[in-house]
Order: C-alpha cells, then sequence, then structure tokens
C-alpha cells in the first residue's frame, strides 16, 4: 500500500488540476478526485484557487510538519482578494499570529506585493492599541498610519480611534520608503499628512474594487 | 536521540529566554525532522549567520543546562575537519552549533533564498534549507548516518539537480574546495552502494565538472 501511495505521488508530484490528475493516472474523473482527496487527508496536498478560480493542487512527496498556527502568508490569504504564492511554509509556534501584527510585519517586509494585499486585513482589525505597540516595535508607526489610510480609502475600514491616530502620526525618525524607491501619483495628500512615501497608484488598487 | 516533538520544546525554551530576534537555519537530521523524512536525529545543527546570535544561543543553552563539549571531542566526531561547530550536550541531546561554514560548505545567498519553512518559536526564528541544499551540506562532512539520510532524502522527495550541480559549482568558487569532487563521490557511492535515484546524466555532469576543475588545477600548479 505505501509502495502504491509513493508510486502516485511520484507520478503526481507538482501542481495539477483535476484533469490533469486524470491524465497522469488515466483513471476517470470521480476516481482522480477520490485519490487527491486520499492523500490530502494524509497530507500530501495543498489545495488553493476555487470558486471563479480552477481549483489547483500541490502535491508533494514530503510533508511538511505544520506545527503551530498559520504565519504571515496564510493569515493574509484568508483575509484578502489578493492571494499571494507562499515562497515558504510560515509557522508561528506557541502563539497566534494576530491581524495587528500581520500588518506590522507585512509593513515591515517591504515587499510590494505583501503589502498590497495586506491592505484587506485593515477591515478586520479590532484593536487598535494592539495595532500600535507593534508599530511601534518595527519602527513603522508612521506607514502603518498612511496604509490604514490607503485602505480607507478602497475598502470599508472602521474609524481609527484618535489617540491612536495622534500616536502613529507624531512618530519620528522613521524611513519615508514604504517600499523602497516608490512613490505614488494619486495618494500625495496622505503622503504629505504622514511624511513617507506611498507606493501604490489607484490602478494597483484595482483588485479591490472589483 | 531528538524526535521533532522534544525539539520543539527545546526551541519553545530557547525563543522564550530570549531577549531580541535570533536567526539560524537548521541543517541535517533536524531539519529532516521538519519534512517528516526521519523520526529522530543525534544531533540539533544550526548554522547562524552571526558570531554573536550564536554566542547567545550558547550562553542560553548553558543556562538550560547544556553543557560545552572540549575540542578534541569535536575532533573526534568531525575528523581532520576544519570549520566545526561549536558542541553542547545534555543528556542525550547534542547541539553542533556552526556560523556560515558547514565544514567545506558555505551557507550561500541562494541557500537562504531557497528555504522551504520558517517557524517563529517567541524570539528564535528557524528556517529550513531545502532538501537540495540539505544534500549540499551533508556531502562534506563524512559523519556517520550522513549517507543513508542523503539517500532517505533523495528517496521521498522531488530533488530538483540543477540546484544542486548550480550550488557546487558555487561552493568551488566560494570555497578553497573542488567541491564538485565531493559531490560526485558521494552521489556516486549513493548510486552504487544504496542504490539512490540518481539519474546517471547527473553523475557524469558532476563527473565532468569535476574532471574540468582538477584539470584547471593541475595546469595553474604546474
Amino acid at each position: 500500500m505505501k509502495e502504491s501511495i509513493n508510486q502516485i505521488l511520484k507520478e503526481l508530484e507538482g501542481l495539477n488540476t483535476i484533469e490533469l490528475v486524470q491524465k497522469k493516472l488515466k483513471v476517470k474523473k470521480n476516481t482522480a478526485i477520490k485519490k487527491i482527496h486520499e492523500l490530502r487527508k494524509l497530507g500530501y496536498v495543498e489545495t488553493s484557487g476555487g470558486g471563479k478560480q480552477p481549483r489547483i493542487y500541490r502535491v508533494s512527496r514530503i510533508k511538511i510538519q505544520k506545527i503551530g498556527n498559520p504565519g504571515l502568508y496564510e493569515i493574509i490569504n484568508q483575509n484578502s482578494p489578493i492571494k499571494l504564492v507562499k515562497p515558504y511554509e510560515h509557522r508561528i509556534i506557541n502563539k497566534a499570529l494576530t491581524i495587528e501584527e500581520a500588518i506590522v510585519k507585512a509593513v515591515k517586509s517591504g515587499n510590494f506585493r505583501l503589502i498590497l494585499a495586506s491592505l484587506a486585513l485593515f477591515n478586520k482589525l479590532k484593536n487598535w492599541s494592539r495595532l500600535y505597540e507593534f508599530a511601534k516595535k518595527e519602527n513603522v508607526r508612521r506607514k502603518t498610519g498612511a496604509l490604514y489610510e490607503v485602505a480607507r480609502a478602497i475598502i470599508r475600514v472602521r474609524r481609527m480611534d484618535d489617540k491612536t491616530n495622534r500616536l502613529l502620526l507624531n512618530a519620528k525618525k522613521e524611513n519615508k520608503y514604504i517600499v523602497q524607491g516608490l512613490k505614488s501619483k494619486d495618494f500625495q495628500d496622505i503622503e504629505k499628512k504622514w511624511k513617507v512615501y506611498i507606493p501604490f497608484d489607484h490602478k494597483d488598487l484595482k483588485r479591490y474594487r472589483e | 536521540m531528538i524526535n521533532l516533538e522534544q525539539q520543539n520544546e527545546l526551541f519553545k525554551l530557547i525563543g522564550e529566554s530570549l531577549k531580541n530576534k535570533i536567526e539560524c537555519y537548521v541543517i541535517g537530521g533536524s531539519a529532516m525532522l521538519y519534512y517528516g523524512t526521519k523520526g529522530s536525529t543525534k544531533d540539533v545543527d544550526l548554522v547562524f549567520e552571526h558570531y554573536e546570535d550564536r554566542k547567545k544561543i550558547i550562553d542560553t543553552l548553558k543556562s538550560l543546562g547544556f553543557k560545552e563539549r572540549s575540542s578534541r571531542v569535536v575532533s573526534l566526531v568531525y575528523v581532520k575537519k576544519k570549520n566545526t561547530p561549536i558542541m553542547l550536550e545534555r543528556d542525550e541531546t547534542r547541539f553542533d552549533l556552526f556560523v556560515n561554514k558547514i565544514i567545506n560548505t558555505a551557507l550561500s545567498d541562494a541557500m537562504k533564498e531557497r528555504v522551504k519553512s520558517l517557524y517563529e518559536y517567541e524570539k528564535f526564528i528557524v528556517k529550513v534549507l531545502a532538501p537540495e541544499d540539505l544534500i549540499i551540506t551533508k556531502c562534506a562532512t563524512e559523519r556517520a548516518g550522513d549517507r543513508k539520510d542523503a539517500y532517505e532524502i533523495i528517496h521521498s522527495t522531488k530533488i530538483d539537480w540543477s540546484i544542486i550541480i548550480k550550488e557546487s559549482i558555487y561552493q568551488a568558487e566560494v570555497t578553497p574546495y573542488l567541491f564538485p569532487v565531493f559531490l560526485f563521490d558521494f552521489l556516486y557511492e549513493l548510486k552504487e552502494d544504496l542504490k539512490a535515484d540518481i539519474p546517471r546524466k547527473v553523475l557524469d555532469e558532476i563527473k565532468k565538472i569535476s574532471e574540468d576543475m582538477l584539470e584547471r588545477k593541475l595546469k595553474r600548479n604546474s
């Protein structure tokens, strides 16, 4: 049995659609679905897509141990319409990553797509003072405040309390670039207020308006 | 011997004890625990980018009851090798702590980019090298069990052999060793003795690279 699973895994390793599984294993669609279901139960398959997008199955012969709690990429993918390809499996041990911490981690990364996708998290944010604490720790207070305003311009976001707003705005000695070298043509008013450069223009945020 | 659960407990303890974030790369058997290709390992192999980070982990481990082994013991495990680790031991668990170089192998930027998973244990951040890089690091250590581990990795993973070939050429550039020669010997023995699934084409390519390098070295020396 173990050998036959190994054989199937060898055949399917990599990205697959259900049609591709059918073709590789030379089986009917129902059998292909059943096989993928069995392999997923054993931990060899990760699924992405679905809904309007085609369902993609990533089959791997090794099972990266999913110990602990989901990391930054998984949190963003769960909450944002902009999905990210995980460059690596990220797990947090001993605690769960909060939305507030995820926003700050994304801002700190300086990664354009990561920050773009993380804007959706402002919609799920509950604890403003926790957001401030994390932003202060990582010295990204102005950047976080500016991105909150960008998020507010494109999606429904709860209003930030005045105290947090004031504290974020009071931050000093912060690098002006959220993404190195990128400035905005469309959000200059926010840039001026927060004294940081917004890396996005309206066209970058089109996905949020769909 | 230590399994994944015990390793996690230890890393959690380390993470809780640290004042500032420290990142390291996990290699060898410890990395294989994360891939599920090994149930337990004799030693926890960690590679740091900075000496001061290693120093902090040494202090933390000492505070958890680990004792540093003498250089005589280290030289018994890593016979006639350079860039040997600092070893700390407690009961049946041993930590081998390297900085940037693992015996004959340098921790390259490409290796860092190929990291497959990252685990955050509070302030202790552990990155797991890709299977291809685990084979690279194992090929130069010549410790008992390394061949068996490499066989297990090859058997249970889809190896991108082009990564291994490219990395071995890079290693020859940045270290004083003819890395592809080591790699060829290592893989050849794996294929011949353990019947590892290594394509003949790959072995031929590494052999060719090794011979060219040896020839160039001989010319330079004559």
